[in-house]
């Protein structure tokens, strides 16, 4: 397999972290919180997602707009019922609440969904690309075969409209400005009169809505079961952070870097080092905070 | 006690912030169309005084009444909404929105802000209109601070309340923010300001407040104050 196969994939990959990354970074940002419990927010939602389009028999993309529905229901009743009374309480308590309540839901999807994967009943169309020339250089080929499956055209597409419908919101709706506004000065925002509670509860739906459609995505890709978040979460994080934590911009940058770094040095490592691609993504994490403490698109950190 | 007429009339007002009070015993009052100045040494309690009416300090005792309505207890997203518009001393606009969602967002509370108003603002300050799409952290400090008023005044307020707003600026520029407050107050709007720069703000004003940890000292009409033997040798350096 060539170089531009394996970037196909490293593009689906970031494709369904982006999406998930930007509403860990909204989180991040506006809230002001890490929230360690949203692999698990991703997890119900592809659950959620699994139960109408296995057991109501709904159509793909009418049971992702039901996942959708639901995470950002899920999203803003945890929030209301775990987070938002100890809002006060700072990044800390926060950040510990929600690693606890991570495990909590994890466990409990797994005590009524059991440990077994579910699949999503998916037909694809295959698109190959034979005859292409190898160009190889060393013993990477630069070019040569690749396919692409109609659902990684979904995935990558997915994300490209929730980058457009993100802007949209977040520069053209006076609650996508005001959230921008929550980010950048809370007393301020209060004097400007905004309801500053009822903008974070419009955030953590947002979030929640963008971890189901990246639930769906990610099952229709893999499989769906208790843990499929959670193996997410670290990758998702590094993804903000290496954007620079709380810029819905940068977590998109970060997250397609992160999804090519872990398809190519899947491809290229050593075959018995394949897994420590994982690694290797972190590793660039630290080598870009290192450099840019920021992050790729962030403000100072230590201004935040 | 005129709190019939009175814009703003804020009584026995104690306020700080949790444990911590900074002001005992506060009066102040605000009359329609009148200029007031709030003055003081530092430390004197004159922000807290404004972010106390406007519901951004904790209020302890007292009371505060807003067009005759009682607003002590309300917070500063329903303060806005009686009518009263208030620009903080510093971190008065958002750095990372452009002018354009700036002024926007200063019109926020109305569902469809008339065009107007937003005009009014552009003939008071020309430059906005010019650099509606450039991030507000990038203007200057003057060009922040007529933002801010910018966006205070969108909403055609009965009061506005101004923390130190020659604060920061170079001082050929102080004096024509003091001008550009002098034109708003004519235009009818009544003003509550508290000033570092007491003689010039004194020199303006209707009518003044000295301030000294947390209480009254001194109350009258600017040119009083600033003839005042002890107001002069204990606040105005001499």
């Amino acid at each position: 397999m060539g170089l531009a196969q394996n970037v196909v994939f490293g593009l689906v990959t970031g494709s369904y972290i982006a999406i998930a990354a930007i509403g860990f970074t909204l989180i991040y940002g506006i809230v002001n919180m890490i929230n360690f419990a949203y692999g698990e927010f991703i997890t119900i939602g592809a659950f959620v997602g699994i139960l109408a389009s296995g057991t109501l028999s709904l159509p793909l993309p009418i049971a992702a707009l039901v996942a959708m529905v639901g995470g950002g229901l899920v999203s803003l009743v945890l929030a209301r019922g775990f987070f938002t009374p100890i809002n006060h309480t700072g990044p800390v308590p926060l950040l510990l609440t929600s690693i606890g309540l991570g495990l909590a839901l994890r466990n409990a999807v797994r005590l009524v969904a059991g440990r077994g994967a579910r699949y999503f009943d998916t037909s694809a169309t295959t698109y190959r690309f034979e005859g292409l020339p190898d160009l190889p250089v060393g013993s990477v080929d630069l070019l040569g075969n690749l396919f692409v499956t109609s659902l990684q055209l979904v995935v990558v597409g997915s994300a490209v409209a929730v980058f457009l419908l993100l802007y949209t919101l977040l520069t053209r709706t006076d609650v996508g400005i005001a959230m921008r506004a929550l980010a950048d000065d809370e007393d301020l925002a209060r004097v400007r009169g905004i309801d500053t509670q009822r903008v974070r509860d419009s955030v953590w739906m947002l979030a929640g809505v963008l971890a189901g459609l990246a639930g769906v995505l990610i099952g229709i890709q893999t499989n769906v079961s208790a843990g499929i978040g959670f193996s997410f979460v670290l990758q998702i994080l590094a993804a903000a952070i290496l954007g620079g934590a709380g810029s819905p911009y940068g977590a998109i940058a970060g997250s397609y870097v992160i999804g090519l770094v872990l398809a190519l040095s899947t491809a290229f490592l050593p075959s018995g080092m394949t897994g420590i691609s994982s690694a290797i993504a972190f590793l660039v994490l630290v080598i870009v905070l290192l450099v840019k403490p920021s992050g790729i698109a962030g403000r100072e950190v230590r201004e935040a | 006690m005129s709190s019939d007429t009175s814009v703003l009339d804020v009584s026995h007002l104690d306020a700080g912030y949790g444990e911590l009070q900074v002001l005992s015993d506060v009066d102040l009052r605000v009359d329609p169309g009148e200029y007031v100045a709030v003055v003081g040494p530092n430390g004197a309690g004159k922000s807290t005084a404004m972010k106390a009416v406007f519901g951004l300090a904790d209020r302890l005792d007292g009371s505060i009444t807003f067009e005759g309505t009682d607003i002590t207890a309300l917070p500063p997203e329903a303060v806005i909404r009686e009518g009263m518009s208030y620009v903080p001393q510093s971190g008065n606009v958002f750095p990372s929105l452009t002018v354009a969602e700036n002024l926007r967002l200063g019109a926020y509370i109305l569902d469809d802000p008339p065009e107007e108003r937003r005009e009014a603002v552009f003939e008071r300050f020309p430059v906005l209109a010019e650099r509606l799409d450039e991030s507000a952290g990038t203007l200057s400090g003057g060009q922040q601070q007529m933002l801010a008023m910018g966006c205070a005044l969108v909403l055609d307020p009965e009061l506005l309340l101004l923390d130190e707003p020659s604060a920061g600026l170079a001082p050929d520029l102080v004096d024509e923010m003091f001008d550009r407050i002098d034109a708003i107050n004519e235009g009818g709007t009544a003003v509550l300001m508290v000033e570092q720069n007491a003689k010039e703000a004194l020199r303006r004003c209707d009518r003044g407040y000295v301030l000294a940890q947390g209480e009254n000292r001194y109350e009258g009409s600017g040119d009083d104050l600033l003839d005042d033997e002890e107001v002069r040798r204990q606040f105005l350096g001499g």
